[in-house]
């Protein structure tokens, strides 16, 4: 099974303090840390275990400057065979349409049974990307895929629904699936699993390599753009609870009690 | 590290084993879990099956308090033999989850609890301690310990320590959030590469601040600068070290009584390890109103909290009782109100036991700090 | 043609509320934009939702045939390509569910019409289209604007508008029979209803929830005891899950169970969206040690600390007060 992965490197944002820019175009970067973007971890975690049961090759691509290595390089030591970085000045400001148009470009002349990618990237939270990669390599696509089975050329998969509920489904391959997280526990890379990796060769495209036009891409040929970016302001009244931590916890537990919250 | 069976015996010297099983005898977790060290040792000598003698849960329960080391008759070093193969685990990715995320969190913020490093030196907000990476000078490094920077409990000997160094008008700074975890406990669970780049790193953040003496909070911070580092030249001290020199040259005077029955647990990495057990007893001792009671297992043959060896990140393989709860019913029944101890692991792991034996109120666990805080 | 097409979603023969929410917030832009708006059933036996949206729409396109009684990429696209093509609408929403969001991306690559995701919000000002959507963990919001195009997409959060209305409109249904292809990509197994657990968390008043900030399995000993000193439920969200501390049958989330508890403490949880989907009223109140989490936008009570500061404290004042 030839399996290539998507992949993209995002901030973790999950207890960091997020900045505007004073253009308002793009949040501040600095003291963020990175790292492989969460669902395509799961991806790159799956498509391993199905080469190793199944045998073939795994290609990770992902689109992004050179500090992008850092996430191939992970790729590498879990387990990928091929690393490739799509770059060029041109791919930048890309909506997720052009962001699509040139992972299409990249993958036209491999050879692939499968494509994976996360179900959504943590920065933009677009979830866009999969499905329309699917549908300009004329493929067909499933997405929130928490189960996979491969059978032959039929991919048996789950789709996770709201609720717990799942749709099982069964699609011809070649195809594309967005990977959820939880469907597998990615395996730990060391850091010396990581240097091993950094001796392979991460091969580097541009756009003039994958014969793209750089009015088909990045800021140009973008349809969405962002205006402005913004710190949400609540509309709702929430009252954030000051004093010392004794006063607060008391005034609280009267809170609780009061909205019928001790049984 | 080493990975083949070969290297394996060469390195730690297999064929010297006798199979006395002093090992296993003194082994604190022996007493809950099927990991057998003397076994361990055996099979990967003859065993044809390496894979299979590694590829084992209990591996995981191991706390790497050296206790088999220190009673080897032959002077083997069975946990480190341990240490190896965990290496070998880790470079196949098959690792516990937990210790997963702790391995993550210390590559990528520094700290195995997967905190931001913007928040590392939160801790002293308003204690204007001085950042040695920011310009200021001192002699004297203070190396706070991911668990002192971010645990809550911890967080108040951290602060213990700059009264009590301020109270003695010691010259220190810290690293703020600069610091990095030391790697103890990421050398102990097999990652080896990690633990390389944590020691080149760190040791380069030393020389550039400029001091000459290092104090830490955590017995483990202690342990690794001091043995497991490459070559420096820092002077590496535990704080009780410091303290009891501070006491003996009349800088910290005491002018409170605690009137408090009290016992020492030494913690493994700076009792049994690094042979310093007179210095906290001295402290304890200096303290008016205290009556001091050893525990039966003291000194080297101090009780495990199993908090070392990564097993602050690690679910033990076999359920059954904490050692740490048998500490805090054996100190029930010596009648002390005070467990005191000088590690941040030891005073989490006993203090979690006071409370899952039901003996809240009858007993409290004290880092020494603390104490020598209360009775300034 | 013009108008606004918002495709319906619908599961076991209920249309599900974002529908309800987006027809109202496309009953306001229509009244500022004079826009129709027009609503768009596909399924299998879809009759009594159709008359239901009538009451909600100008007009209520209806396709029903059995290859649709099943959500598939293929078939479906199919049918709403055909019925956008004939339409010509300016706008489409859909909601920003699993199965919308299966649907949207590739339907509007399909059709080459730009398309934003995640919104909250969108207006229509002196004929020019710009949406709010959420990024970076709910942290920042970002509002965008479209190049030009005949046609716009636009899919939206649940719960982003109220489901109520006051509006009673007489929408005419519209049946549309097709050439339905049965799809030879993708084939529908079938449906698997989520597992019945111990415990059933939406039935509870009083819910105690962690969420990642609880740092480890062994540490939810700490919020068992709160839930249990206020005769509560223990819940969570899904990272919690997805690390196996606690079973799926505990998660409230978009992927997990809805509840909608007297009280609802949420401890160490940041406050995603798809969690928040599954909190639908009650009093909240949330202790979290980021002042920006998302959840202090939504709590009506809040603490900024750390949790395993704040709830030790909490338990004993809780205590005395019982």
């Amino acid at each position: 099974m030839d399996i290539i992965v998507f992949v993209k490197r995002v901030p973790d944002t999950s207890e960091a303090d997020i900045n505007i820019s004073p253009d308002g175009l793009h949040i501040i970067e600095k003291d963020l840390v990175f790292d492989i973007n969460e669902s395509d971890k799961y991806a790159v975690e799956e498509a391993v275990q199905i080469k190793e049961k199944l045998g073939g090759s795994v290609t990770a691509i992902t689109l992004g400057t050179d500090s992008s290595e850092d996430v191939l390089r992970r790729c590498l030591a879990t387990g990928v065979d091929q690393a490739i970085r799509l770059t060029d000045e041109a791919f930048r400001d890309s909506d997720a349409c052009g962001t699509a148009r040139v992972l299409a470009a990249a993958v036209k002349d491999l050879k692939y049974d499968l494509i994976l990618t996360g179900v959504q990237a943590n920065d933009d939270l677009q979830s866009q990307v999969g499905p329309v990669l699917a549908e300009y390599l004329g493929l067909l696509h499933v997405t929130v895929v928490n189960k996979l089975e491969i059978d032959g050329k039929i991919a048996r998969v789950h789709r996770e629904l709201e609720g717990g509920v799942e749709d099982v489904l069964e699609v011809r391959l070649p195809a594309v699936l967005t990977i959820q997280t939880g469907i597998n526990e990615p395996r730990y890379v060391s850091i010396m699993g990581i240097r091993k990796a950094s001796r392979l060769e991460i091969k580097v495209r541009n756009a003039a390599d994958l014969s793209l036009s750089p009015d088909g891409v990045g800021q140009k040929a973008s349809q969405v753009k962002i205006e402005k970016l913004f710190i949400p302001v609540s509309n709702k009244a929430t009252e954030i609870l000051t004093g010392s931590l004794d006063e607060m916890t008391q005034k609280l537990a009267g809170i609780i009690k009061e909205k019928g919250g001790i049984s | 590290m080493v990975d083949t069976r070969t290297e394996l015996i060469d390195r730690y010297d297999l064929t010297k084993c006798f199979q006395c099983a002093k090992c296993t005898a003194g082994c604190p977790v022996s007493l809950k879990s099927v990991l057998n060290i003397r076994r361990l040792m055996r099979e990967v000598l003859l065993s044809p099956d390496l894979q299979g003698t590694f590829h084992k849960s209990e591996i995981w329960d191991c706390t790497t308090c050296q206790t088999c080391t220190l009673r080897c008759p032959r002077g083997l070093k069975p946990h480190e033999l341990v240490i190896n193969l965990r290496s070998l685990l880790v470079e196949e990715g098959e690792i516990p989850k937990t210790a997963i995320d702790a391995l993550e969190g210390v590559y990528k913020h520094g700290n195995p609890w997967g905190r931001a490093r913007s928040k590392r030196s939160e801790w002293s907000t308003g204690l204007n301690i001085k950042n040695l990476t920011e310009g200021d000078t001192a002699p004297l490094l203070f190396f706070n310990c991911c668990t002192t920077a971010y645990d809550p409990r911890v967080q108040e000997i951290g602060k213990a320590l700059v009264t009590v160094l301020r109270t003695a008008g010691v010259d220190f700074g810290c690293l703020g959030n600069k610091e990095s975890c030391c790697g103890s406990e990421v050398r102990r669970m097999g990652e080896t590469g990690l633990f390389e780049m944590l020691s080149e790193d760190n040791l380069k953040l030393f020389q550039n601040s400029g001091v000459n003496e290092i104090v830490t909070v955590s017995p483990h911070c202690y342990n690794t600068f001091k043995n497991e580092y490459p070559e420096h030249s820092f002077g590496i001290k535990h704080y009780s070290q410091l303290v009891n020199s501070l006491i003996n040259e009349g800088r910290l005077k005491f002018s409170r009584e605690l009137n408090r029955k009290i016992t020492y647990h030494d913690p493994c990495y700076l009792g049994k390890q690094n042979k310093v057990f007179d210095e906290p007893r001295n402290v304890i001792n200096a303290i008016p109103g205290v009556t001091f009671i050893e525990f039966d297992r003291s000194r080297e043959r101090s009780l495990c909290c199993e908090g070392g060896g990564g097993r602050m990140f690690i679910e033990a393989s076999a359920s059954g009782q904490r050692l740490a709860e048998i500490r805090a019913r054996d100190a029930v029944e010596m009648g002390v109100d005070i467990i005191a101890t000088s590690c941040p692991f030891c005073l989490l792991n006993l203090e979690d036991a006071v409370k899952t034996t039901g003996n809240e109120g009858k007993l409290v666990v004290r880092d020494i700090l603390e104490l020598v805080v209360d009775a300034l | 043609m013009g108008g606004i097409l918002v495709i319906a979603e619908h599961r076991k023969g209920d249309l599900l509320d974002v529908t309800w929410e987006i027809l109202n917030k496309a009953a306001v832009v229509s009244e500022s934009t004079g826009q129709r708006v027009t609503a768009v059933l596909a399924g299998f036996n879809v009759r009594a939702m159709a008359e239901k949206l009538a009451g909600r729409a100008h007009k209520v396109v209806v396709v029903d045939n059995p290859e649709l009684a099943n959500y598939n990429y293929e078939v479906y696209r199919d049918v709403l390509t055909g019925i956008i093509k004939n339409l010509r609408p300016v706008l489409i929403l859909i909601g920003h569910t699993t199965t919308g969001m299966d649907l949207a991306p590739a339907l509007a690559a399909h059709l080459n019409i730009p398309l934003a995701t995640a919104c909250i919000d969108f207006s229509i000002e002196d004929g020019k289209l710009t949406a709010i959507r959420q990024m970076y963990n709910g942290k920042v919001n970002a509002r965008v604007c479209f190049s030009s195009s005949d046609c716009y997409m636009v899919t939206l959060r649940p719960g982003s508008f109220s489901v109520e209305t006051e509006n009673a409109w007489g929408g005419e249904i519209q049946s549309i029979s097709l050439e339905v292809e049965k799809p030879s990509g993708i084939k529908f197994i079938r449906s698997v209803e989520a597992a019945l657990g111990e415990v059933d968390i939406t039935q509870a008043d009083i819910l105690v929830s962690v969420g990642q900030g609880i740092g480890d399995k062994k540490n939810l000993q700490l919020v068992e005891e709160l839930a249990a000193l206020l005769g509560g439920t223990l819940s969570c969200s899904r990272p919690v899950v997805d690390k196996k501390w606690l079973p799926k049958e505990r998660q409230v989330g978009s992927s997990g169970k809805t509840v909608k508890p007297k009280v609802y403490l949420a401890i160490g949880i940041s406050g995603s969206f798809q969690h928040l989907m599954g909190l639908k009223g009650g009093t909240i109140i949330a202790i979290n040690k980021d002042p920006r989490a998302p959840i202090f936008r939504v709590a009506d009570y809040g603490i900024v600390g750390d949790l395993f500061q704040v709830v030790p404290v909490l338990k004993e004042k809780i205590k005395s007060l019982k």
